[in-house]
C-alpha cells in the first residue's frame, strides 16, 4: 500500500533524528572502548603510586558523658581520598585506645564512618586524638575543648533559636523601626543612604565570600570547595539578574520596582545571616564560641545596619506593614535556621555553598542598588555623595566589626 | 609459653592482682588459679574496656606472617655454630643476613622493617626479625660473623665491646647491598651489650629495626637463676617523622600486655634489658609490686642498686634480678608513662 506524503516524511523525520543519535552516542561507545583498554592495559602509562593517597575529613566530633552515657568520643569521618581507607589503631593524647568503627573499619571512596573511643575526658581539656591508617598514615582530629556536644533535643533547640533571634531577626527589625524617621529626610540623604547601603552590601559581600574561601580547607577534597564557591555564587547572581530584569519588564510602577530591590536586599542579607548562624552554630558545637554576651551585643549593632540598608529603596513610597514584617524576616530569620543546621548537623559542604550562595545574592542586589542610584540621579547627579555613601556604609561595617572579631 | 588471656578475664584477674599486694586473702584467691571474680575495672560496654580502662591495641599482629613471637625472643639466645680453634680458644661463628621485611608492628599497620636475619651456615633460611638475634659467648670467645646484605641499602654491624678499628662496622666499612664482611674479634668485656647498624643516616638505620642484643657471660658464668628473659627496648616511627608512634620490648607494642609472661612464686629472674630507643632520649623500666638488683651494663657480679624503677639513655643497658613473693599479675613498663600507653607495657603472671 501507498504511504502518504506525511507518513513518509515523519518516517524520515524518525529516521533522521535516529541517525543524529547514533552520531552522537559514536563518540560515547568509543570512549566506553578507551576506558577498558585503559583499566585493562593502563595504557602503557604506569599508575602505580609508591605510596598509597589516603586522605579523611573529619565531618564531626560527638562527646558524650553521664548520665546519658558512659564518657565517650564519636568521631564522624568521611573518606575523601581517592581509594577506600581503613583505619587501623587509635591513639588519644599518646595512649592506644581500643575502639570500634560503624558500619566498618574500612570506609569506602566518599564514605563516612564513625569510630567510637571510650575515654574518660576531663571537661574543659584539650585532647588529640590520631586515626592511624593500615598505610600507617596519621590523621590528627583536634578536641579544643571537651565538653558534652549538645544533643538535638527542644532545649537546645531553643536555644539556638534564641541566638539567632538575637543576631539576626531582632537587629533587622531595630534597624527597619528607622524607617519613620528616614522618611522625614530629604532628597540627597535619601541618595546618600541607598549608596551607604550599597557600600554595606559590598562590605557584607566581601565578608561572606571571604568566609566561604576560608571553610574550603575543611570541605572533603571530592566536594570541590572552590567548585561549589563558583557555582553557587555565580549561579545566584544570574538567577537574581534574570529575575529582576523580568521584573523590570512586567512592572511598570516605580514603586513596585523599588519594593522588589528591597526583598532582593531582603534575601541576599537573609543569605548572609544564614551563614553567620551556620558559623555561630557550629563554632558553639565545638565549644569554641565565647558565645559571651559581648559578641551578641555586637551582633545586634552590626545586624542593625543591614536592617537599614533593606529599607533604603523604600524610603519615599508607603510600605505595607506586611511587607516590613516580610522583609525582616526574610532578613533575619535564617540566621534561626543557619544556626539549628551549624549546631545540630554541620556541615562545611553546606556552609560553603550557603555562604558562596549568599556572597552572589549580596553582589547582585548591590548591581541592582548601583542601578537605582543611577536612575535616582540621572537628573540631579550627585557623585561625590554616592561614593561618601558608599565608603561610610563599608566603614560602619568595619568599626561595628571591630566589636565581633 | 605464655598462654594468652582474654581482656575480660585479665582485667578481673588484674584488678585483683593490685589488690593482692595490698591483701593475703585476696592474693591466696588468685593463687588458686581459678577464673578470678572480681571488681571489674571498665563500664560493661561493647567498646573496649570503658573509658578508664587500659591503653590497648585491637586486634592481634600475625606472628607467623611477621616470622617472630615477642615471647619466644625472650628466651632465645644464640649460641653460634661452637667449635675450638687450634691454640684452644672457643670459636662461635654466626651466619647474619640484613634483610628488608614488612613486620606488622601493631594489628593491621605494616612496618617495612630493616632487620637482621639469623641465618644457618653459608646465609641459607635466613629468619628476620625486630631485634636481630641474641648473640652470647662468654668472655674470651672468639666471634665470627659472616655478614652478608641481602637488602637494598648499605648496612653494618657494630658491636658495642672491645675490639680492633677494622672489626668496628662504621663507614666506610659499609657493606653494600650483596656484599659479605666477616667481623671477627674476642667477646670482651663481659656484661650486657648490643649491635645495631652504623650507616648513615643513623637514627633511621637504626629505628627501622637493626640492632640486637650482645650478651657476654663471665668465665664460669653469672650465678644461676630460674628463669633468663633478653628484653630488647624500641619503637616504631611508623609515619617517618622521626618521632616514634609505638613503643615495644622485643619488636611488638602491647604484647607482653596481652600475653603475660608466667613466672613463679620465689623463682629467680633475670631480665637482660637493652635500650635501642630512637628519638627520645631516655627510656625506663618499672616493676611492680617488686624491687630488683640492678647491674648496670653488667660488667659487675655485685649489684649498684636494689630499686623498682632504672632509667636508660639511648644504648645504655643493664641486667635485673628478682623474685616475686606473691602471687598474681604484675605490670612492667616504661616509666616515661607516655611510652607505656603507647605499647611499652607488660604483665608477669606469678603462679603460685
Amino acid at each position: 500500500m501507498a504511504k502518504t506524503k506525511r507518513s513518509v516524511k515523519k518516517e524520515n523525520q524518525a529516521g533522521q533524528s535516529l541517525r543524529t543519535l547514533g552520531l552522537f552516542l559514536i563518540p560515547i561507545i568509543l570512549l566506553a572502548g578507551v576506558i577498558a583498554l585503559f583499566l585493562n592495559t593502563g595504557g602503557g602509562v604506569s599508575f602505580e603510586s609508591p605510596v598509597p593517597i589516603e586522605d579523611i575529613t573529619v565531618e564531626r566530633v560527638i562527646i558524650t558523658g553521664p548520665p546519658e552515657s558512659p564518657q565517650h568520643f564519636e568521631i564522624i569521618v568521611r573518606n575523601s581520598g581517592p581509594e577506600e581507607v581503613t583505619i587501623a589503631q587509635v591513639v588519644v593524647n599518646e595512649g592506644v585506645r581500643p575502639f570500634t568503627m560503624e558500619p566498618s573499619n574500612t570506609i569506602p571512596r566518599l564514605g563516612t564512618a564513625s569510630v567510637h573511643i571510650d575515654f574518660g575526658w576531663v571537661e574543659g581539656e584539650a585532647y588529640g586524638v590520631t586515626l592511624f591508617t593500615t598505610n600507617a598514615v596519621a590523621f590528627g582530629v583536634d578536641i579544643p575543648v571537651a565538653f558534652k556536644t549538645p544533643e538535638n533535643n527542644s532545649q537546645n533547640l531553643l536555644g539556638f533559636t534564641l541566638i539567632g533571634l538575637y543576631v539576626g531577626v531582632i537587629p533587622i527589625f531595630l534597624g527597619i523601626f528607622w524607617l519613620p524617621a528616614l522618611r522625614r529626610l530629604g532628597h540627597g540623604a535619601m541618595t546618600f543612604l541607598i549608596a551607604l547601603t550599597a557600600g554595606l552590601l559590598i562590605f557584607l559581600g566581601v565578608d561572606t565570600l571571604v568566609e566561604a574561601i576560608e571553610q574550603v580547607v575543611a570541605v572533603p577534597n571530592p566536594f570541590q570547595g572552590f567548585g561549589l564557591i563558583a557555582i553557587g555564587s555565580v549561579g545566584i547572581f544570574m538567577l537574581l539578574a534574570a529575575i529582576s530584569q523580568r521584573e523590570a519588564n512586567l512592572r511598570r510602577n516605580e514603586n513596585d520596582k523599588r519594593l522588589a530591590i528591597a526583598y532582593m536586599i531582603a534575601l541576599g542579607i537573609g543569605l548572609h545571616n544564614l551563614g553567620e548562624g551556620l558559623a555561630i552554630g557550629a563554632a558553639y558545637n565545638v565549644g569554641e564560641i565565647a558565645l559571651g554576651t559581648f559578641l551578641v551585643v555586637g551582633f545586634i549593632i552590626q545586624n542593625i545596619t543591614e536592617g537599614l540598608g533593606i529599607i533604603a529603596p523604600i524610603l519615599r513610597q508607603r510600605t505595607a506593614i506586611r511587607d516590613l514584617l516580610l522583609l525582616g524576616l526574610l532578613g533575619g530569620a535564617p540566621a534561626i535556621l543557619g544556626t539549628w543546621l551549624g549546631g545540630l548537623s554541620p556541615s562545611a559542604t553546606l556552609a560553603v555553598f550557603f555562604l558562596a550562595v549568599g556572597t552572589g545574592a549580596i553582589f547582585e542586589v548591590a548591581y541592582e542598588i548601583f542601578k537605582m542610584l543611577q536612575r535616582d540621579t540621572e537628573k540631579r547627579p550627585a557623585p561625590m555623595l554616592v561614593v561618601s555613601g558608599v565608603l561610610t556604609g563599608m566603614l560602619l561595617l568595619y568599626i561595628t566589626g571591630l566589636l565581633i572579631k | 609459653m605464655a598462654k594468652k588471656l582474654s581482656r575480660r578475664e585479665f582485667l578481673k584477674a588484674g584488678a585483683l592482682g593490685v589488690a593482692g599486694t595490698l591483701g593475703i586473702a585476696a592474693a591466696g584467691q588468685i593463687g588458686s588459679n581459678q577464673p578470678v571474680r572480681g571488681h571489674h575495672l571498665g563500664g560493661d560496654h561493647p567498646h573496649g574496656d570503658g573509658p578508664h580502662g587500659m591503653a590497648n591495641v585491637v586486634g592481634e599482629v600475625d606472628h607467623v606472617k611477621n616470622g617472630f613471637n615477642p615471647t619466644d625472643l625472650l628466651t632465645d639466645f644464640d649460641y653460634g655454630n661452637v667449635s675450638t680453634m687450634a691454640n684452644g680458644q672457643t670459636l662461635r661463628e654466626y651466619w647474619i643476613v640484613a634483610a628488608n621485611k614488612m613486620i606488622e608492628v601493631v594489628p593491621n599497620i605494616e612496618f617495612p622493617a630493616w632487620t637482621y636475619a639469623s641465618a644457618e651456615p653459608d646465609w641459607k633460611n635466613p629468619k628476620p626479625r625486630v631485634p636481630g638475634p641474641t648473640l652470647r659467648a662468654t668472655e674470651g670467645d672468639r666471634i665470627r660473623i659472616n655478614f652478608f646484605n641481602g637488602s637494598d641499602h648499605p648496612h653494618t654491624m657494630h658491636f658495642h665491646g672491645i675490639h680492633p678499628s677494622e672489626m668496628d662496622g662504621v663507614p666506610p666499612l659499609n657493606v653494600q647491598p650483596g656484599d659479605s664482611f666477616l667481623y671477627e674479634f674476642d667477646a670482651e668485656p663481659f656484661g650486657l651489650h648490643q649491635y645495631h647498624c652504623h650507616s648513615f643516616p643513623l637514627a633511621r638505620h637504626i629505628a627501622k629495626g637493626l640492632y640486637g642484643a650482645f650478651i657476654v657471660d663471665p668465665v664460669g658464668g653469672r650465678p644461676p637463676v630460674d628463669q633468663e628473659f633478653i628484653m630488647v627496648q624500641s619503637g616504631f616511627d611508623v609515619d617517618f617523622d622521626d618521632a616514634n608512634d609505638f613503643y615495644q620490648v622485643n619488636g611488638i607494642p602491647f604484647h607482653f600486655q596481652n600475653h603475660p609472661i608466667q613466672i613463679r612464686v620465689g623463682e629467680k629472674v633475670r631480665i637482660y634489658l637493652v635500650n635501642m630507643l630512637e628519638f627520645d632520649l631516655i627510656n625506663s623500666f618499672h616493676l611492680h609490686a617488686n624491687f630488683f638488683n640492678y647491674y648496670p651494663t653488667g660488667t659487675s657480679l655485685t649489684p649498684s642498686e636494689y630499686t623498682d624503677t632504672v632509667i636508660q639513655g639511648q644504648s645504655q643497658r643493664g641486667i635485673l634480678e628478682f623474685s616475686y613473693k606473691y602471687p598474681g599479675i604484675y605490670m612492667f613498663h616504661a616509666h616515661v608513662t607516655e611510652f607505656s600507653e603507647l605499647g611499652w607495657s607488660g604483665h608477669f603472671e606469678v603462679l603460685p
